[in-house]
């Protein structure tokens, strides 16, 4: 519960500034070059840096780059974390049954092999 | 059991798992089963705990990166039927000792059903009556919304 406190402390600080919001809606509509996305700002290359570093900081985009070039995207599934604290609980619990079945289901399979190896002989 | 449902604090996950209840009742009772499915990976878990019996310490441990391992969950089976029902709850630790923060109570039921078994997980959470938690509740709510209406516009920018 406190990790998720500072998870979302990190998100919402995030977004709570006009600029890095319109770097989310930019990158919306797919990945963007740190120039391309520093364009229509009228702020210096280094203040907007900070804002790109915040939001990867707070999980909301990733940056990877290629040569010379920093590609923003975002990532998706940290959005899911402010839709509010049981929907992640839910999340949490869905994939765990996911797990549980696939374990089962493999360990399943394994004993019918098992057993059909032991019928053949 | 389970008198009402509350939509707010309460969450139910069912499915239908094409398996034996034995097989899925193992996967939960085995320790090194368990550990398989606990927390996702790359994460690793260790069961610290698992005395399968009313009162009895449920206690797992997490390593986020094959590290050290950390506190993840610490609780206390409040009923146990072989085969067919878990309740545990993080209110209370091992010999029904009063827990530090009390959040959740579930109740994981296992079921016969013609193409296997119906496996069912009932959480329920504690009610965010103190102010803490409320205040944290009240805060993201709002702020839940504007990011909702943040991330649907993203979406439909695609």
């Amino acid at each position: 519960m406190e990790n998720y406190s500072e998870e979302l402390d990190g998100v919402f600080q995030a977004l709570a500034d006009p600029t890095r919001r319109a770097v989310l809606g930019r990158l919306g509509s797919g990945p963007a070059s740190i120039s391309d996305l520093a364009a229509p700002f009228a702020m210096a290359l280094p203040s907007f840096m900070k804002h790109i570093r915040f939001l990867e900081d707070s999980g909301l985009i990733r940056t990877a780059k290629e040569g010379r070039v920093r590609t923003c995207s975002l990532e998706r599934a940290r959005f899911s974390v402010v839709e509010g604290w049981l929907s992640e609980q839910r999340a949490v619990w869905q994939a765990r049954t996911d797990r549980l079945e696939s374990l089962v289901l493999a360990r399943e399979e394994f004993l019918r092999d098992q057993e059909k190896k032991e019928k053949d002989k | 059991m389970i008198q009402n449902f509350n939509p707010d604090l309460d969450l139910s996950i069912s499915r239908i798992i094409r398996a034996p209840r034995a097989a899925i009742w193992h996967a939960w009772a085995d320790k090194a089963s368990f550990e398989q499915w606990w927390i996702p990976a790359p994460a690793l878990c260790r069961v610290a705990a698992m005395d399968m019996r009313p009162g009895g310490a449920f206690e797992t441990r997490m390593s986020e990166n094959g590290g050290e391992f950390g506190p993840h969950l610490s609780a206390c089976f409040l009923a146990v039927d072989e085969g067919s029902r878990i309740v545990f709850t993080n209110a209370l630790t091992g010999g029904w000792r009063p827990a530090e923060q009390p959040f959740m109570t579930a109740v994981v039921t296992f079921s016969d059903h013609p193409e296997g078994t119906e496996y069912l997980a009932h959480v329920m959470h504690k009610s965010p009556d103190d102010r803490k938690m409320h205040d944290e509740l009240g805060f993201f709510e709002g702020w839940g919304t504007v990011a909702r209406q943040l991330a649907e516009l993203v979406e439909r920018r695609q």
